[in-house]
């Protein structure tokens, strides 16, 4: 495997919050590979966001605390000079954010943002920035280009400023693309368009991509890799084929359990009703001592769940370049 | 009844009668005020934007820092302190104790620059404070949702230099409610320096409205009533006009 396009290690968040310390992001540790694609999981509050925000350097800094270490293409993302960071964000790393109809500032065209965000990093006249825009624009398949950079987001629709947003995310080739519910807020046809247009693009450019979301359909669909987060932890990661068809954690077991199985009624006709994982998750500011998900677990098969946490470890297949790796005291069989 | 059609039709051709007491007509009374009270208002509100500004933007930028807290006590002070008390400070300060200001009167721009000048500083401070402690609350909280919106977030994670965002993507987007503020301000400074008028003897609208009110000369009083709710709609609608200029959203349909 050539070298990883993205190496976090133990990266540590926490926020001053007017409750106390909340410990949202609590020692995380992945790699990305060009052309992989990892997607984090979990439920709102796990800690994803949070993640990714703190790496591009974009948590408010008066009450954010990060650390660890983030090497992008072997650069420490979390040691850089302000100045330096904003060097690379753009051609080092792009984002694409949740919500497509407040990203995009509404009083200028979409040209300019796109323009403003290549000159920002390319030395390249207005006219040849535009004609880039045009292209970026056609690539990412917005209809009539050369029309398009002269609107306004509020005068296209979801989908189209989504894909806006992922161009100007792509317009400086960065070497990782960080996609947060980037599919989210759109409906499932044009949900679907995004993930075509993000898998052809990553493709063809070779980029790394980071895609947070709650929804496990997507993850099948466009993952190579699962990072599964609760409690600000990761519980479980490895191939998707290894998370969502061998879960090992009871609370990977829970989210899958809660997926809506709409191809089988029961027998009289009626639906069994969704399975829920009972409870909240803990709150940042007041984290079990032992396993995170051991207030909600509905296992709790070892004496050390309530007070000891548990490590990340191997379990079961996978190979040593991609291994299965869970953070629960709970057994093999143990379901 | 009658006699109020009467004075309606006319005062749409632009006679609105003859003052009772000097006998010349209302208009060109009235004209003969109006610039002394435009250019009170205009300086005011260039007072008002010179403290506003800054100083709401500084408190946006650091917010609960400590020129936030001062910038919102002062601000607090400015909004609670009569405008006549001020100007009765201001005249006992900079008139009486240090004697470097003129404690009132009017002098055309034409005729003496510095003199002019001179007689205005005073009222337009005591006018703009007022203006300008509710124009900074609101340049400081509009600043503040514009710097917490998603775009701006988009912004920097594009890259862009600090500057750059805070210019066209946090003030760009601020100055939008703003302009609002500050057209209902111009309008309100337009017919509210009455008291700061006749504090600092300043031959404008205000001094001609109150003297008029002495007189029971209720022709002039009419017409300045008059115009300063035309002050009031031709404002609302200049704002209005600024507003599909600056925000795409609402122009183009």
């Amino acid at each position: 495997m050539s070298a990883p396009v993205l190496e976090v290690e133990d990266l540590r968040v926490r926020l001053r919050t007017p409750r106390g310390t909340a410990h949202v992001v609590n020692g995380l540790d992945y790699t990305v590979g060009p052309g992989e694609t990892v997607a984090v999981v979990g439920e709102s509050g796990s800690g994803k966001s949070v993640s990714v925000l703190a790496l591009m350097g974009l948590l408010p800094s008066g009450s954010a605390t990060v650390t660890g270490r983030a090497l992008l293409q072997g650069e420490d993302l979390l040691a850089m000079s302000p100045d330096r960071l904003r060097r690379v964000r753009g051609p080092g790393m792009g984002m694409v954010f949740q919500d497509p109809m407040t990203s995009l500032n509404p009083v200028l065209t979409v040209g300019r943002q796109l323009v403003e965000g290549i000159r920002a990093h390319q030395r390249v006249s207005k006219q040849a920035a535009r004609a880039r825009a045009v292209e970026l624009l056609a690539e990412v398949g917005l209809p009539d280009p050369a029309r398009a950079v002269d609107r306004y987001p509020h005068e296209l629709s979801g989908g189209m400023r989504q894909r806006v947003m992922i161009a100007i995310a792509l317009s400086n080739s960065p070497a990782l693309l960080v996609a947060d519910e980037a599919t989210t807020a759109l409906d499932v046809t044009v949900q679907a368009q995004i993930i075509d247009l993000v898998e052809r693009l990553q493709s063809e450019h070779g980029t790394g991509v980071i895609w947070i979301t709650h929804d496990l359909g997507v993850v099948a669909g466009i993952a190579d890799r699962v990072l599964v987060m609760y409690g600000g932890r990761c519980v479980e990661d490895g191939t998707v084929d290894d998370v969502l068809d061998r879960p090992r954690h009871p609370y990977t077991r829970g989210l899958l359990g809660a997926l809506p199985d709409l191809a089988e009624p029961l027998a009289d006709g009626s639906r069994r009703d969704l399975a829920t994982i009972p409870g909240v998750p803990p709150p940042p500011t007041d984290l079990p001592p032992g396993c995170v998900f051991w207030p909600r677990c509905p296992v709790r098969g070892d004496a050390r769940c309530e007070t000891e946490q548990p490590p990340l470890t191997v379990v079961g297949s996978g190979s040593a370049a991609l291994p299965h790796r869970a953070a629960t005291w709970c057994g093999e069989d143990s379901r | 009844m009658q006699q109020y059609f009467r004075w309606a039709g006319n005062a749409l051709t632009g006679d609105l009668g003859v003052s009772f007491r000097s006998g010349e007509t209302v208009t060109s009374q009235i004209a003969e005020r109006l610039p002394a009270t435009l250019t009170l208002a205009v300086a005011a509100l260039v007072v008002a934007l010179v403290i506003a500004l800054p100083l709401g933007m500084l408190s946006a930028l650091h917010p609960r820092s400590f020129v936030d807290r001062i910038a919102t006590v002062v601000s607090q002070i400015g909004i609670s302190v009569p405008d006549f008390w001020l100007s009765i400070m201001l005249i006992l300060l900079f008139a009486g104790t240090l004697g470097w200001l003129p404690s009132g009167g009017y002098v055309p721009l034409t005729e003496d620059p510095l003199a002019w000048l001179q007689r205005l500083v005073l009222p337009a401070v005591a006018t703009g404070v007022v203006s300008g402690s509710v124009i900074t609350r609101f340049v400081r909280s509009s600043m503040l949702e514009a710097l917490g919106s998603d775009h701006v977030r988009t912004a920097q994670a594009k890259g862009l230099p600090t500057r750059q965002v805070l210019g066209w993507h946090v003030l760009r987007n601020a100055l939008l409610p703003l302009v609002t503020v500050t057209g209902v301000q111009l309008a309100y400074l337009l017919s509210g320096v009455v008291v700061v008028e006749i504090v600092f003897s300043w031959p404008g609208l205000g001094q001609l409205a109150l003297q008029a009110v002495r007189d029971r000369d209720f022709p002039v009083l009419q017409g300045a009533v008059l115009l300063f709710a035309l002050v009031f709609l031709v404002i609302n609608l200049l704002v209005d006009l600024l507003y599909s200029r600056i925000d795409p959203r609402i122009s183009r349909r």
